[in-house]
């Protein structure tokens, strides 16, 4: 359907990119995509929306594995029931039934309805596209969303469009599939028609309702007299926060002291004051470095033994870019403890950090020796001691006094 | 003083009492009152340390144990040296002279306070 030339992802300047021809050339063996368990590409783009016989190294069941293997995947959806189209209920992507695109009347315009162009708001990905994006031609199916949480919506379908059978669908199945569904399932802005979906590894997959959307020709389309449409940018950010080069977060390494230390200690103990510091970097793509971030304002640090026993803020020091540290102290509970970064925003790559530390009660000599509270104790036993020892002086002079009395009688007596 | 023999006669409890104050301050020789002194001494300290571990707290519990246990030993070992120096108990301890009794009994506090302080902190 599209020569290569006609894409302009070409232009994003990718590694790696398999294309799955929609024409001939389907029952090749070679290059299989994945290999001895090894992902043959970084970046795996499938634009052959319509292709309903894929080669055998691309079934749905592949796609899912490279996910695992952290292969980022673009997928083209088409109104066509596709291999695909049996997919995407797997990322919680629900589909309107075959034949059935999205359209919209508004705004008024000399297009057919199904090419709809749509003006990023603030609903959308804001941080994966670049703002003040133009609108975006669109034209292809729509997708309701279930409530799977690692889904990111990024472009959301205008309000006042609805899937409908323009192209020799039936009205009937689009009811009775609605109706399954709910009501008015595929209509309204809460539908998408771009949605990423972040695995919990950290792969990337981005759904495209329809691959018109890469074309030149919407590409270099007029949205309005003299404004050029959004796709060109909206594809280059697309393709850069699906493979990885946009939203891209790590933890380079943590830190775990004592107060007033700079080493990390084997055992921690009930009670002591931790610094914990995490060093957090984003991907420049641009100068193709890691840079130290400090725009996480919601980063959580959790000490926890099964529960978490402490959940705090680590928020970034100021001076230090890229550093979040707290301190907090530990919990007057002995066990083998864990530092945990357990950060997932959408669109966003999940930061997970754990690190094990045992806390060990205090040692028989770092417990205090003399407490306020017990000195009655201490002077009961000091006063019985000098009480004895007073005692034994007296009684001794006591017989000393008493001997030389004896003596003195028995020497009157004699 | 004729009202005080008057009371002494008749068998009140206080006149029991006195009686039995005024036996004891006459017939008890001054070195074993000397050692009640200490006895009595080593009771009311020990009836603190108790109160205080009953009202208000008994943690360490260490060293309430040391601190009631020197008290409880040093008035066992005080009445054992009463009893074998009073001249009354002679015939029952003929062996053990009153210098033998005290050398015990200062051993025995020795010891016993050895294990005190080893407790106490």
């Amino acid at each position: 359907m599209f020569s290569l030339k006609t894409l302009l992802l070409l232009a994003v300047g990718l590694v790696n990119i398999v294309y799955a021809k929609s024409s001939t050339g389907n029952s090749d063996e070679a290059p299989a995509i994945i290999e001895y368990d090894e992902p043959a590409f970084v970046h795996v783009v499938v634009l052959a929306s319509e292709t309903k016989n894929f080669a055998k190294d691309l079934s749905p069941q592949a796609f899912v594995e490279l996910l695992n293997l952290k292969t980022n995947l673009i997928l083209a959806l088409s109104t066509k029931q596709t291999p695909l189209t049996s997919l995407a209920p797997e990322f919680s992507l629900v589909l309107p039934p075959p034949g059935t695109p999205l359209v919209s009347y508004f705004p008024k315009r000399d297009e057919p309805a199904s090419l709809i162009p749509i003006t990023p708001t603030k609903q959308d990905a804001t941080h994966i596209l670049s703002k003040n994006l133009a609108p975006v031609w669109f034209s292809g199916v729509p997708q309701a969303l279930g409530n799977n949480p690692l889904l990111v919506p990024i472009l959301h379908a205008p309000a006042e469009s609805f899937a409908s059978e323009v192209d020799g669908g039936s009205a009937d199945a689009l009811a009775d599939s609605a109706e399954k569904g709910g009501e008015g399932l595929w209509a309204g802005s809460q539908l998408s028609v771009v949605t990423g979906f972040q695995t919990v590894n950290n792969a990337r997959v981005t759904w495209v309702g329809g691959v018109d959307l890469f074309s030149d020709e919407l590409a270099q389309k007029e949205v309005s007299p003299g404004v050029k449409s959004g796709n060109a940018q909206f594809a280059r950010d697309i393709a850069a926060w699906t493979f990885q080069e946009n939203n891209v977060l790590r933890i380079d390494k943590i830190e775990h002291h004592r107060v007033n230390e700079t080493e990390p200690r084997e055992l921690y103990t009930n009670n002591d004051q931790l610094v914990y510091s995490a060093y957090i970097s984003k991907f420049n793509p641009v100068k193709n470095t890691w840079e130290p971030y400090s725009g996480i304002k919601d980063l959580q640090l959790s000490f926890t033994m099964l529960d978490p026993h402490i959940r705090t803020a680590l928020p970034p020091v100021s001076g230090h870019p890229g550093k979040y540290s707290t301190t907090f102290r530990a919990p007057d509970r002995h066990g083998v403890f864990k530092f945990v970064i357990d950060h997932k925003r959408q669109g966003w790559t999940f930061l997970q950090s754990s690190t094990t530390v045992p806390v060990v009660p205090p040692r028989h000599d770092e417990y205090p020796r003399f407490l306020s509270a017990a000195w009655p104790y201490y002077a009961g036993a000091i006063s019985t001691s000098v009480a004895f020892f007073l005692f034994s002086a007296l009684w001794l002079a006591g017989e000393v006094k008493e001997g030389t009395k004896k003596s003195g009688s028995k020497g009157k007596t004699e | 003083m004729p009202p005080k023999a008057a009371r002494a006669q008749s068998a009140t409890p206080v006149n029991a009492f006195h009686s039995l104050w005024k036996a004891y301050n006459d017939n008890t020789p001054d070195r074993l009152k000397f050692i009640d002194a200490f006895l009595l001494f080593l009771m009311l300290s020990g009836i603190v340390q108790f109160a205080y571990c009953i009202l208000v707290t008994n943690f360490p519990y260490n060293a309430f144990l040391a601190g009631f246990s020197s008290n409880v030993g040093q008035f066992v070992l005080a009445a054992s040296l009463r009893s074998q120096v009073n001249p009354d108990n002679r015939d029952e301890f003929k062996d053990v002279s009153p210098e033998r009794a005290f050398a015990d009994f200062a051993l025995g506090s020795i010891v016993l306070h050895f294990f005190v302080y080893n407790y106490l902190g």
